[in-house]
């Protein structure tokens, strides 16, 4: 057996310590999985493919899974895929529940890693087969069903699509570049501004900037009032148990399969999985009222698909040569580095690298649940820390995540404070954020695609006529802004009957 | 006691271990260099090239140095910061293409920076057609543009991949005027992007890679996604100095079909039209002349060795260092050349 020989101590070490780094990277606001493997590329050029393989699936399973972190305790994403994890989890923290928020993100962040890995593992070079089905139109189609979370997302409908057409407003400032085969021209860009924003605002600090930093201008303005140490009980009400996942079990099942799905199509995006779950959990949930307000379903949905992408994203990968987002872009790296070529043949041709890889991928998952579920009772205890003591803390990485992004770029830091303000002062005239975010981070991809699909295609009834992928795709649209419609209905109605009585 | 001593001797290996570099280079260049690269991928030539260099250049001079891949806009801007030679930049032909095809935020090389010594060629810049294609060669396509037929070309925009469909074009409008406008673009992103207009059926050639792309020319004809090469756009030369067992099961002498004068795109009627993809350094204009005198005899050692050419050649570039006074002369040429025929197009 060719692959014992490669399963050395070493190898196991390499991905242990993979994914430990990788969740300190993804734990701290700004630092993503993607900058991880980036960061450590260099140290595979001494190790052989194996050995670097190892370090770096390490480190993008311990990437992903530690956004939760922040995105539970502080309501600070730690990476864009987590967003969806701060809209149940930070409010579980709020209730006190912040060790069981973790220990669900934490448990269903396994299920979607191992459940990725099952599908990469049995039906990679059929999945690519699927992939290849859809051309920009149904891409386009895939992030406009994302997009139609905004409806179900907002507190008051208008506001809501008013701040998420916002959010891909400001989303496609900048230059439409041609390495997105677009003409390099610069767009919503006064004169003054081009030598700063030629490439738009960058993601993460938009992200942080306004889940961080707002939050941190608003408990300024509301002044620091320290509580007693003791009275913020961190672990109050329901303790964890296993027992929380009765009757999610389609929950997770369709969000892991919504993040692999979405992580085997190039250019989606590792955002747009957890988007996509967290909206169907909320459209097939019994209580959607209750999502939101800090409900184990929604940090479940948002969980196990960002953890259901590493897998998925890796479909593509291995089965066409072609990365499956941005983190598995970088991974790339580790193959030409060792002059492997990656394609349609890869898995065929190299079935010991692939074995491994699989060996590697579990157990990351399995390292990175041991790690943190056995060591959050610790971690979740930063919401102990007094404020005065943690808020600069956290503005510290902040700051240094937005510096170090792109490589030290100085305007990222600036970006970071324009959209902390902007949150601040958006949210006392109503923005609606999570909203905003969800077109910001959307938008962009939204116009490539469409934009690709008309120039390609040259008719706007393509998006109808193109395939039965397609049609599939509208008729789930249609009943996602449906669902919202009827929702928002009930609810006014609900209310207006509650004023009458 | 025995405490005391082992932290002395931990600080004093740190500090030994942090000056080492320093130390250890004796020219103007010292501390840290940065290398960013014209590319925001880890996982393409650029990165990969710029690698291969960098190791070997901080194992010859002594010092750290560190890749970035920021992209183009990022790297110009770091690298207009840096007067005192810690940042340089590595790139290739986009870096005048990108200028002549008039795309925002590329600056003209020649005139905002120091051209640098060139290292390597990448021979893999290909354009296929599907496996099924009834274009077997390059001249189908050609006489099918001349018998009126419109040919979609997969491309992206302003530099590299654009190169070889204006040439394409050129090759057209030499031999049949006016039938030129038969050959159209259709711009795109990444490879990914370029293969699915492929796998759609919205394109009927695309550029695309040796690297990239050599296993789908492996897939069985019936397979959605096997491609076939019809040109490499690279001179017979170059593929000749490549390894024998070529990229993956195509061989050297396999790829020697798809280039000039077996696959031919004429330049003016009578000479081929050829480009290597070709790395260079790139400086700040008010760079210390003696770092670049520095790096260009540190890469004469490095080359005359010899050992960084099988490294080179084991990942599928050609070796081509010429120092910077060379390099500036040889690409200021092929930069007038391409103008001739970019300018005539636009």
């Amino acid at each position: 057996m060719e692959i014992l020989s490669n399963l050395t101590p070493m190898f196991f070490a390499l991905t242990a310590f993979g994914v430990m780094v990788g969740i300190v990277f993804g734990a701290i606001p700004g630092m993503t999985a993607t900058m991880a493997l980036a960061v450590c590329l260099p140290m595979t050029y001494g190790l052989d493919l194996t050995n670097g393989l190892a370090l770096l699936l390490g480190l993008y399973v311990g990437g992903i899974s530690g956004g939760l972190v922040p995105a539970i305790l502080l309501n600070i994403p730690g990476t864009p895929s987590s967003i969806t994890t701060t809209f149940d989890g930070y409010p579980m923290t709020q209730k006190g529940q912040g060790e069981r928020a973790l220990k669900v993100g934490i448990s269903s962040s396994l299920f979607g890693g191992l459940f990725s890995a099952v599908i990469l593992f049995l039906f990679a070079p059929t999945l690519a087969d699927v992939a290849i089905k859809f051309s920009y139109i149904e891409k386009f189609l895939i992030i406009l069903f994302a997009l139609t979370v905004i409806a179900s997302l907002s507190q008051r409908l208008l506001v809501g699509l008013f701040s998420g057409a916002l959010g891909i407003w400001f989303a496609l400032i900048g230059t439409y570049d041609i390495t997105d085969g677009g003409n390099g021209e610069y767009r919503l860009l006064p004169d003054f501004l081009v030598n700063y924003l030629d490439s738009g605002f960058s993601l993460l600090p938009v992200l942080i900037g306004m889940f961080g930093l707002g939050t941190i201008l608003q408990e300024a303005e509301n002044g620091v009032r320290e509580e007693a140490v003791d009275s913020v009980k961190f672990q109050k009400g329901a303790k964890f148990s296993f027992s929380i996942f009765k009757g999610q079990f389609v929950n997770l099942f369709r969000s892991s399969s919504i993040g692999t799905f979405v992580g085997m199509l190039p250019g989606v995006g590792g955002s747009a999985a957890s988007v996509l779950s967290y909206t169907q959990a909320k459209n097939f949930s019994r209580e959607p009222d209750k999502l939101g307000t800090g409900e184990p379903e929604g940090v479940i949905a948002s969980e196990s698909a960002n953890n259901g992408l590493t897998g998925g994203a890796l479909i593509p990968l291995l089965s066409l040569g072609i990365p499956g987002d941005s983190t598995t872009a970088v991974l790339i790296g580790a193959f030409t580095l060792q002059g492997i070529q990656l394609g349609p043949l890869f898995i065929g041709e190299n079935t010991v690298t692939w074995d491994v890889m699989m060996v590697s991928l579990v157990f990351a998952n399995l390292v990175m649940f041991m790690v943190m579920f056995f060591a959050i009772r610790h971690i979740a205890k930063v919401v102990m820390v007094p404020k005065f003591l943690l808020y600069p803390g956290i503005l510290m990485m902040c700051v240094v995540g937005a510096y170090a992004i792109n490589y030290g770029v100085m305007f990222d830091v600036w970006t970071l404070l324009i959209f902390g303000v902007f949150a601040w002062l958006g949210q006392k005239v109503g923005l609606e954020i999570a909203p905003f975010i969800i077109g910001f981070i959307l938008g962009g991809q939204a116009e490539i695609y469409f934009v690709k699909s008309l120039e390609s295609f040259g008719t706007l009834t393509i998006f109808f006529t193109k395939s039965p992928i397609a049609l599939f795709l509208w008729g789930l649209i249609a009943v996602s802004v449906a669902y919202s419609v009827h929702h928002t209905i009930r609810a006014v109605k609900r209310k207006n009957g509650g004023n009458g009585a | 006691m025995l405490k005391k001593l082992t932290k002395t001797l931990c600080v004093a290996t740190a500090c030994a271990v942090v000056a080492m570099p320093v130390l250890a280079a004796d020219g103007p260049l010292r501390g840290n260099l940065r290398v960013v690269i014209g590319s925001s991928s880890t996982g393409g030539d650029t990165y990969q090239n710029s690698s291969i260099i960098a190791e070997a250049l901080a194992e010859n001079i002594g010092i750290n140095i560190k890749v970035d891949a920021t992209g183009v806009t990022e790297a110009y801007k770091a690298l207009g910061r840096d007067k005192r030679g810690n940042t340089v930049m590595i790139f290739h032909d986009q870096a005048y293409l990108g200028n002549l095809y008039g795309v925002k935020g590329y600056a003209d090389p020649f005139e905002s920076y120091i051209i640098g010594p060139t290292v390597a060629i990448n021979p893999g810049n290909a354009y296929l057609v599907p496996k099924n294609s009834p274009y077997q060669t390059i001249e189908d396509i050609i006489q099918a543009c001349a018998n009126d037929t419109q040919i979609r070309v997969a491309i992206q925009p302003g530099g590299v991949s654009e190169i070889g469909y204006t040439a394409l074009k050129n090759a057209i409008k030499v031999r049949y005027p006016g039938k030129e406008g038969n050959l159209v673009a259709v711009n795109t992103g990444s490879q990914s992007d370029k293969n699915q207009l492929l796998f759609d059926g919205q394109a009927d050639l695309i550029n695309g890679s040796v690297q990239a792309n050599e296993q789908y020319t492996r897939l069985p004809e019936d397979d959605q996604k096997a491609m076939r090469f019809v040109w490499l756009t690279a001179r017979k030369e170059t593929i000749e100095q490549a390894h024998e067992e070529g990229m993956g099961a195509t061989t050297r002498d396999d790829l020697l079909q798809f280039v000039s004068p077996s696959a031919s795109v004429t330049f003016d009627g009578d000479k081929d039209f050829t480009f290597d993809k070709e790395f260079f350094f790139l400086y700040n204009k008010d760079m210390d002349p003696a770092i670049i005198e520095q790096i260009d005899a540190s890469l004469t050692e490095i080359f005359e060795a010899g050992e960084i050419q099988e490294t080179q050649k084991k990942s599928f570039f050609i070796p081509n260092f010429k120092p910077s006074a060379e390099a500036q002369t040889y690409l200021k040429d092929k930069r007038d050349q391409y103008e001739v025929i970019i300018e005539a197009l636009q």
